[in-house]
């Protein structure tokens, strides 16, 4: 599975449309190919708590709306649905 | 689209805003220092008859408490950047930030550069908090002066570094976004969020306010010229001249702020409007224009430092732009005469007002009697929105930074702020009004040149032209006419002749006076949620543009779908021809304060006030209007004909600033109804 850097801890958002790799201090974009320092951000979409509902919607068990992109790096429940 | 009468219902948009934060709370106390006051306040109330209260504090502890991680996530984050850093001064700077944010997650700032720092974090908070448009940050550079002068006295900190804190200041302001329905943001805030940040005005004792981090704030917004936050310049005849010339340089630049904004005539407004609820003349001082032109309420505060008390100003009211919005003169006018039907949707928008309208005052009542009937429904549908928003989705943090919440224990929704009586009727296209009711007088009652049937079928015809949206272009600049023009071309010259606000004419201008003093009064009869009286506002923002958008051509000559005058005190484009002094003549014709405001925008051509005879010129410009009583003036220094090129070619322009109406924003991010509307004001060559 390719990775994005969106889904990259070292990925800094500005916009929907572009970001900054905080290693590189690069323009990068969200959807670009990462690179060999991609590391995984936690987000729901990683999560075995996390289930996909709609295009862009799901839930956390069930119960609480979330969105596959939220980042979850500071949930207490977070669990890695895989490895990386 | 529908009938549209009234643009935007705050309560289910942007129940908060257009008002004026209050940075005392986290400066003096710091959040632990805020949480204790809640805590002795759980305790004081306990089993006490007003326990209630307790709900409150606890519920401000618990957004701290988040507040305090949400801190320290930002904290930690800048210790991971530092961590990847190799360059060392770099390293250094993430390394402050963390050390600074950590700090503040608890205690109270200890430097400029924390203060500034801790604003912003209450700034974004608030955001955070609610769907917000206007939060302004009110008299910034008198809040923090007491830390940056001993700062500066300590050497800790020069003007070169608070220049550039100014300026990312700036950029983090610009950066604030609105999120609210396409028809908000787009046709009513044109994507601005008006945080207004003011300058100038009188401190507590009633001396001059201004200072010296003040021209540093001026000299960020020449340097970095962002749209956010929009300057004003509160005008007191106590001000000294070098920062009334800074500020007429910082104009000058062509970015529209700052806007000069009448003190007295602000005070007086309060005073007569919060006099009931207590406020006196001392702290009327304390007020700052809250969203883009809102005068809101104030107090002083006493921030402790080194020993010394220093009495900043603050917001001590909740939105002050929450009521009746947008009420859009022109098409009440249109469905007037048309006996209640809008006729260009078909729809009945009022019961037959009965009136056959044979003469000017049964005109002028039928009209007030629709006007009247408009703000009395839509102030029961406003408070009924509001009751929901108050109970649904309560205001904790903003609650809890205005004085007196934290002491009654109760949130701005429950008449916390010291201050209450907020709700206001907004008014939209009054030049356009009063130059159609002008038209009407002069050419069906006065001369009896044309009958009002002639005049509702002219209007119908849209005075033989093709409309706006056929044409594509939104001001009378650029109007096609159609094959029918010649059936029309008398009586649309009659209602283009016919004395037209702006010009110093007594005929036009006690029509102006008749409609003000009715108006500002008449909004009294209504009552907000917080049973107080309504006021009158008169800002468009930029509801002229879909309002005009809407309505049919007016009997003073405008042609369907073209966009409405700006403001309320700006002629209508290119029909003020005795130059800025006549203009203002018109537009001092009635007592101000009795508003929360009036809005005037002006285009001058840059050549006019080039040099340092220019500023003195100009300066002098703006000192006659205020001492006229002026409430509002703010200036578009551009060539139009850049204008028509920034339109053709919007790629090659896109830092191009203009002012709107109240607000300043990149070109390119405006309609083109808007842009129509710019282009075509009145260009003043000579002042």
């Amino acid at each position: 599975m390719e990775n994005n850097c969106k889904d990259c801890k070292y990925y800094l958002p500005v916009d929907v449309f572009k970001g900054i790799c905080k290693i590189e201090k690069t323009n990068i974009g969200p959807d670009d190919l990462s690179c060999i320092k991609f590391e995984r951000l936690p987000k729901c979409k990683f999560c075995r708590k996390y289930k996909a509902e709609k295009e862009f919607l799901g839930s956390c068990l069930g119960e609480t709306i979330a969105y596959p992109d939220m980042n979850a790096s500071k949930c207490a429940g977070f669990e890695w649905f895989q490895q990386n | 689209m529908r009938s549209v009468i009234c643009m935007f219902d705050s309560g289910y948009t942007l129940p908060q805003g257009r008002e004026v934060i209050n940075f005392y709370y986290p400066l003096q106390y710091g959040i632990n220092g805020i949480i204790r006051i809640c805590e002795e306040g759980i305790a004081e109330t306990a089993g006490t008859p007003d326990m209630d209260r307790i709900y409150f504090f606890q519920a401000v502890i618990l957004m701290l408490q988040g507040l305090q991680s949400w801190i320290l996530n930002h904290a930690e984050e800048a210790r991971f950047l530092s961590s990847l850093e190799k360059d060392e001064k770099q390293k250094l700077e993430y390394d402050e930030i963390a050390g600074r944010l950590e700090w503040l997650s608890t205690s109270r700032p200890g430097s400029f550069h924390d203060a500034l720092q801790m604003i912003w974090i209450f700034q974004t908070a608030v955001l955070n908090e609610d769907a917000i448009s206007g939060l302004s940050p009110g008299r910034v550079g008198q809040v923090l002066y007491p830390y940056w002068k001993r700062d500066m006295d300590k050497g800790l900190i020069d003007r070169e570094k608070t220049l550039e804190l100014l300026e990312c200041m700036r950029i983090k302001f610009t950066e604030i976004d609105c999120f609210a329905s396409m028809g908000v943001v787009g046709g009513v805030l044109s994507g601005n969020t008006f945080n207004n940040l003011c300058i100038g005005g009188l401190k507590k004792d009633g001396t001059q306010a201004a200072n010296e981090l003040e021209m540093l704030i001026m000299e960020a917004g020449i340097t970095c010229d962002t749209p956010q936050p929009t300057l004003s310049l509160l005008y007191d005849e106590k001000l000294p001249e070098e920062f009334l010339l800074k500020g007429i340089e910082c104009t000058k630049i062509g970015t529209g702020y700052p806007a000069w904004v009448n003190n007295q005539v602000a005070m007086e407004f309060l005073l007569n409007n919060y006099g009931h609820e207590g406020m006196q003349s001392e702290e009327a001082r304390a007020w700052s224009i809250g969203g883009c032109l809102e005068t809101s309420p104030g107090s002083w505060m006493p921030l402790e430092l080194d020993g010394e008390i220093h009495w900043i100003p603050g917001g001590s009211a909740p939105a002050t732009s929450v009521g009746v919005h947008f009420l859009s003169l022109p098409k009440l006018l249109e469905v007037t005469l048309f006996d209640g039907l809008d006729m260009r949707s078909g729809e009945r928008i009022f019961p037959s007002h009965g009136f056959a309208l044979e003469s000017y005052e049964e005109l002028w009542g039928a009209y007030k009697d629709y006007f009247h009937r408009a703000v009395h429904i839509l102030t029961l549908t406003n408070n009924i929105q509001h009751d929901a928003w108050r109970k649904i989705s309560p205001s904790l943090i903003n609650s809890m930074l205005k004085p007196d919440c934290l002491k009654k224990g109760k949130d701005i929704g429950q008449m916390g702020s010291r201050f209450n009586s907020t709700f206001n009727v907004e008014s939209c296209g009054t030049a356009n009004l009063v130059n159609s009711l002008a038209s009407l007088k002069k050419n069906v009652y006065d001369d009896k040149k044309y009958s009002l049937a002639e005049f509702r079928n002219a209007i119908l015809a849209n005075f033989g032209f093709k409309t706006a949206q056929e044409t594509g272009s939104y001001s009378l600049i650029d109007q096609v006419a159609t094959k029918e023009y010649h059936k029309w071309k008398q009586i649309h010259k009659a209602g283009l002749s016919a004395p037209k606000f702006g010009n110093d004419d007594q005929y036009v201008d006690q029509i102006m006076a008749d409609w003000e003093n009715w108006f500002c009064r008449m909004t009294h009869e209504f009552r907000s949620l917080y049973d107080q009286p309504l006021y009158s506002c008169q800002i468009s923002v930029s509801t002229h543009g879909p309002m005009g958008a809407v309505t049919l051509a007016s009997p003073d000559g405008r042609l369907s779908g073209t966009t409405f005058s700006d403001g309320s005190m700006s002629a209508f484009p290119g029909t003020d021809k005795n130059g800025p002094y006549a203009l203002f003549e018109s537009a001092s014709c009635w007592n101000h304060s009795l508003s929360q405001n009036s809005q005037m925008n002006m285009k001058i051509h840059p050549s006019v006030v080039k040099g340092r005879e220019g500023s003195r010129k100009f300066l002098e410009l703006i000192r006659a209007y205020m001492r006229k009583g002026g409430f509002h003036v703010q200036f578009n220094i551009v060539d139009t004909r850049m204008l028509k090129e920034a339109q053709a070619e919007p790629d090659k322009f896109r830092s191009l600033l203009v002012r709107v109406a109240g607000f300043t924003q990149y070109w390119v991010e405006l309609g083109k109804q808007i842009q129509d509307e710019v282009i075509s004001r009145t260009e003043y060559e000579e002042l």
